[in-house]
């Protein structure tokens, strides 16, 4: 089951990124909700706030929809972090939960699916036949917990290796592309080893959450990426204990700094912004963090991180992590109702979303239209990247909840210097999955 | 002990409800819930419990048989050395030589406070980028005196001090400002009868300045076995997750770590239960031992 | 006390200069970060981690990090907010604090023990293990989670109150028990009841420590950004620490608008403190005696 929803979400996905037609097709729902009269006040929380790129964007739609339905908006978005996410969820537990809320649909929203706060789409359109109806249902980011669509996802993510393209050439090496095998990236990074610079800035200490999912991913396929392991000695459990040894192998070889085990990442990304290592594996997020950090952005591309066995270079990872639920509050109030979804229809209009979304995923049936003009030699890079794509899978991370990654993840350094047994720790986090 | 003018106690009462109501509310009560949370199962700050742990005492074997907590333990003690001697030991040093100096008293009360304002984000970052392994300020420094190799301050080793330099040097303006507020408690007629009858600076600091100065130094004590226990910021913006390989954990990192990266709500509320247990004995300790040099 | 001053001064004149030298070292330590901080907030975020100990002068020099600042929230209306909370958490903590620790400082009573060890204990409790309890209760009081603007102020201030109430019990009752006792046997005399002795006596005598106290409970709840996540929602709500948090605290973190804020959160405290510098200084407390 699980296999097959992973091989649709593949196959949806690149076929809509791929296209990218500029095809107007009415939003539909929402039109007739609009003829209501009583006008109420919604509540809403986002995590479009602040630096957030999206936060002014998100305040002109609101007041927009606003002006245009009649009805008020309380806002109380914030940008998100862990102590947002202890906000919400003490707000779900006490009853003081928003009408409409833009959330995780990963592990983190299983408490509000688990108590019945939120409402399925598939209930919304027992009333609402066309809600979300510009949406692939196979790549709204079903919930961990029963499979089903709670949320209307906007923007999404990718997962690429950032290059810097001076220190490739001061090393004289060819930049990674769509072929280049792990052997050949192997030796890309011995090169460039030799010629003194850092081949990949990671802190391994902190963050080793990108390194985690690709080298597993590659002794995976996009379509069984995403299968938690049974056993430590089953197939996948197999790719995790080889893909965490492919990444001890690269710590012993020397390829990241030399301060991995100590730094952070904040000074790792740093290194690789000054010239001082060539790659970095992260999240499309970073097109924008990496515009910011540097005064030349030519400088910098990104590419596919170089495949192994049955994963191609050119599967990625990435997906749809958030996206608006409608509260069982909101839903149960035969005055809000109507509102919420006619508030959730317009947040993710075909055109909002494109907005929203820029160089990121979507799961607009149309695919997203983007501007290209506008757009940095990075991220229009970022963009090649997608629609290059041959494969996609989510991050399985996502799936495993904080405490259960704690043996792998803050573990890291004492698996790559041999402190810790590899195989012991996988079994660790799988003993904490099945409780 | 007590004055006779403190024998009736009917009154005592109004001025005691007000604080404890307040105190008994809002932190009793939910430290007791938190108590009953350490024996239940809570993933997530939030969220409900998922019911009792098993064995309901489960999480305090677990504290006894994890490693990190006892790095923390040891990190803690350490700490709590170190703030109890160097910052109020320098603070009082520098409070009583401020007592002393007739110009730019003022001066120095200010500039000693701004280590308290800037907010941890920021010294921690201005610590990292000092300490930083590569281009760092002292690395820098030392290379210009010829140091060849970069020292890499996060490293196992040195860790512990690159930790506490910071927290030192940041709270030292705190204890300085209490301290400083109780030599002004001191009023200035003594100094002068002091000075009249011939006694030194060095006499009037050890004579009058000092003994009556006993119990702020106490408190401050007090308060920096308290603080030792709970210190959280600076460390966790310089080595956040007790880098590197958890050497650097700290009962206070480590229980935030506990609730903000793990989601594990239940183990971390046994590990602030006793954290609570401990600031209780231990400020009972140095209580006993300024008691004792009273007489 | 002037006279003795001078006089102090002409004797060891050589050990002033030695005492001065050894201040100004231990101030430039605490001098240079807010050097640093308020430098590097005129400085553009890409140049702030390659060239953070150098001067904002040239292509490095910006003054958008401010201008974000101000454009991008109410910073105003921020500040009001944080006065607001601050201020009455700092007045009501003095107030209480100081009721219970002379209490506590004076008195011999059966639960004295018990009561100080509540209060210690108190100190220790970690905001984030009593903030779920604190938001469940209070939303029952029907005080979270309002559009209303003082209601949420409120709820606030309450459990800072609560959480600064040990601290400032503890300093207040060392210093209470550091004043002589007659003072307050003469006034007992004169037939003070202990309400009087409180305000007339204590309070003038330890004034410098209720402004040391009021400044460390303004300063806490001024810099709590974890309660004001909880409790303060909406835009027209948000408190100075929280809004620039937000300005901040996104991926790849904008080094430049966070020392701008930083300087925007310090400047305020500064004054405060420079403000009530003058309750800190000698002399008050030998006019309070003689009077």
């Amino acid at each position: 089951m699980k296999k097959l929803f992973a091989l649709m979400l593949v196959f949806t996905m690149v076929i809509s990124m791929a296209a990218c037609t500029k095809k107007e097709e009415s939003a539909g729902s929402g039109e007739e909700t609009k003829t209501e009269a009583k006008k109420v006040t919604l509540n809403t929380t986002t995590t479009y706030a602040g630096n957030d790129g999206n936060a002014q964007n998100f305040q002109d739609a609101v007041a927009a929809w606003e002006s245009e339905s009649g009805n008020k908006v309380n806002d109380s978005s914030s940008t998100s972090d862990e102590t947002f996410k202890a906000r919400v969820l003490a707000d779900f537990e006490t009853g003081s939960e928003p009408d409409v809320l833009f959330f995780f649909n990963g592990v983190d929203s299983n408490p509000l699916v688990e108590a019945g706060k939120v409402v399925s789409i598939e209930e919304i359109r027992k009333e609402f036949p066309d809600y979300a109806s510009n949406m692939k249902d196979g790549m709204m980011g079903a919930s961990p917990v029963d499979g089903k669509n709670y949320s209307v996802p906007v923007n999404g993510y990718w997962e690429g290796m950032f290059v810097n393209k001076e220190v490739c050439e001061a090393a004289g090496v060819e930049i990674p592309g769509p072929d280049t095998t792990w052997d050949e990236f192997l030796e890309t990074c011995q090169k460039i080893k030799d010629a003194g610079y850092a081949p990949i800035a990671a802190s391994l200490a902190t963050v080793p959450h990108y390194w985690f999912e690709f080298s597993i991913y590659n002794y995976l396929t996009p379509a069984t990426h995403n299968v938690l392991p049974g056993s430590v000695s089953d197939e996948h459990g197999t790719a995790w204990v080889n893909g965490l040894n492919d990444i001890k192998d690269l710590y012993e070889r020397g390829f990241f700094p030399e301060n991995t085990l100590t730094g952070t990442d904040d000074e790792t990304v740093q290194m690789f912004i000054d010239n001082k290592a060539a790659f970095l594996i992260d999240g499309s997020w970073k097109v924008g963090g990496i515009e910011e950090l540097t005064s030349n952005i030519d400088n910098f591309t990104v590419t596919y991180v170089p495949g192994n066995n049955d994963r191609k270079t050119t599967d990625i990872i990435g997906g749809l992590s958030s996206g608006y639920y409608i509260t069982k509050k909101a839903w149960d109030d035969p005055d809000k109702r109507a509102a919420a979804v006619d508030f959730v229809s317009y947040m993710t209009t075909d055109e909002l979303v494109s907005k929203f979304a820029e160089v990121s995923a979507t799961a607009l049936k149309n695919g997203s239209q983007v501007d290209e003009s506008k757009l940095t030699s990075l991220a229009k890079d970022g963009l090649k990247l997608v629609q290059g794509a041959t494969g996609m899978a989510g991050a399985v991370q996502d799936q495993i909840p904080a405490e259960s990654r704690v043996p792998i993840f803050d573990g890291m350094p004492n698996l790559v210097t041999g402190k810790s047994d590899i195989k012991e720790s996988v079994q660790e986090v799988l003993d904490s999955l099945s409780k | 002990m007590t004055s006779h003018i403190y024998k009736n106690k009917k009154l005592i009462i109004f001025f005691l409800a007000p604080a404890f109501l307040f105190i008994l509310v809002f932190l009793y009560y939910p430290f007791i819930k938190n108590i009953f949370n350490s024996f239940q199962e809570i993933s997530g700050l939030g969220s409900a419990s998922k019911g009792w742990a098993d064995p309901w005492y489960s999480n305090y074997t677990m504290l006894l048989k994890d490693t990190n907590m006892w790095v923390a333990f040891r990190n803690t003690l350490i700490m709590l050395v170190v703030t109890v001697f160097g910052q109020v030991g320098i603070a009082l040093l520098l409070a009583l030589l401020t007592d002393r100096i007739t110009y730019g008293a003022k001066f120095f009360r200010i500039v000693y406070f701004f280590p308290i304002v800037i907010s941890a984000t920021a010294l921690g970052l201005l610590f990292n980028l000092i300490f930083l392994y590569d281009k760092g300020m002292i690395n820098q420094i030392r290379e210009i005196f010829g140091a060849a190799a970069l020292v890499d301050f996060k490293s196992k080793g040195i860790a512990l001090f690159t930790m506490m330099a910071p927290v030192m040097w940041q709270y030292v303006g705190f204890y300085f400002i209490i301290l400083v507020t109780g030599l002004n408690n001191i009023s200035s007629d003594l100094y002068e009868a002091a000075a009249i009858d011939g006694a030194t600076s060095y006499q009037q600091v050890k004579f009058i300045s000092l003994p009556l100065l006993r119990n702020v130094t106490c408190t401050c004590i007090v308060l920096a076995v308290t603080g030792a226990l709970k210190v959280f910021d600076l460390p966790w913006t310089m080595f956040p997750k007790g880098l590197p390989n958890g050497e650097t954990w700290l009962t206070g990192t480590y229980m935030y770590y506990q609730v903000f990266n793990v989601n594990d709500v239940d183990y971390s509320s046994a590990i602030g239960v006793v954290i609570v247990i401990l600031g209780v004995l231990l400020s009972k300790l140095v209580n006993t031992i300024f008691k004792e040099k009273e007489f | 006390m002037k006279a003795i001053a001078i006089n102090k001064q002409k004797k060891v004149s050589l050990g002033q200069s030695i005492i001065l030298l050894l201040l100004s070292i231990w101030a430039l330590t605490t001098i240079y970060p807010i050097i640093w901080v308020v430098l590097n907030s005129f400085k553009d975020r890409r140049f702030i981690l390659s060239n953070s100990f150098a001067l904002p002068l040239g292509e490095i020099f910006t003054l958008d990090n401010y201008r974000l600042a101000f454009e991008r929230v109410d910073i105003l209306n921020a500040y009001k907010n944080s006065l607001l909370i601050s201020t009455s958490v700092a007045a009501v903590v003095i107030l209480l604090a100081g009721l219970a620790a002379y209490v506590l400082a004076r008195y011999e009573f059966r639960l004295k023990k018990l009561l100080y060890n509540l209060v210690i204990a108190g100190m220790m409790f970690p905001v984030f293990s009593t903030i779920i309890p604190v938001f469940q209760m209070q939303y029952s009081w029907g005080i979270v989670n309002t559009s209303n603007l003082f209601l949420s102020l409120l709820s606030t201030a309450l459990p800072q109150i609560a959480g600064n109430l040990s601290f400032a019990i503890v300093v207040l009752m060392g210093y209470i028990k550091s004043i002589p006792i007659e003072l307050e046997e003469s006034a007992y005399i004169e037939g003070c009841n202990i309400f009087q002795i409180f305000f007339k006596v204590i309070v003038p005598l330890t004034k410098p420590s209720f402004a040391t106290v009021a400044i460390f409970s303004f300063l806490w709840s001024y810099n709590d950004l974890f309660t004001q996540m909880f409790f303060l929602r909406t835009k027209t709500q948000w408190a100075i620490t929280f809004l620039l948090n937000q300005l901040t605290s996104q991926e790849g973190t904008n080094y430049g608008l966070m020392a701008a804020a930083v300087t925007l959160v310090v400047i305020p405290i500064l004054i405060v403190y420079i403000f009530l510098q003058k309750y800190i200084i000698k002399g008050m407390i030998s006019g309070a005696i003689k009077g």
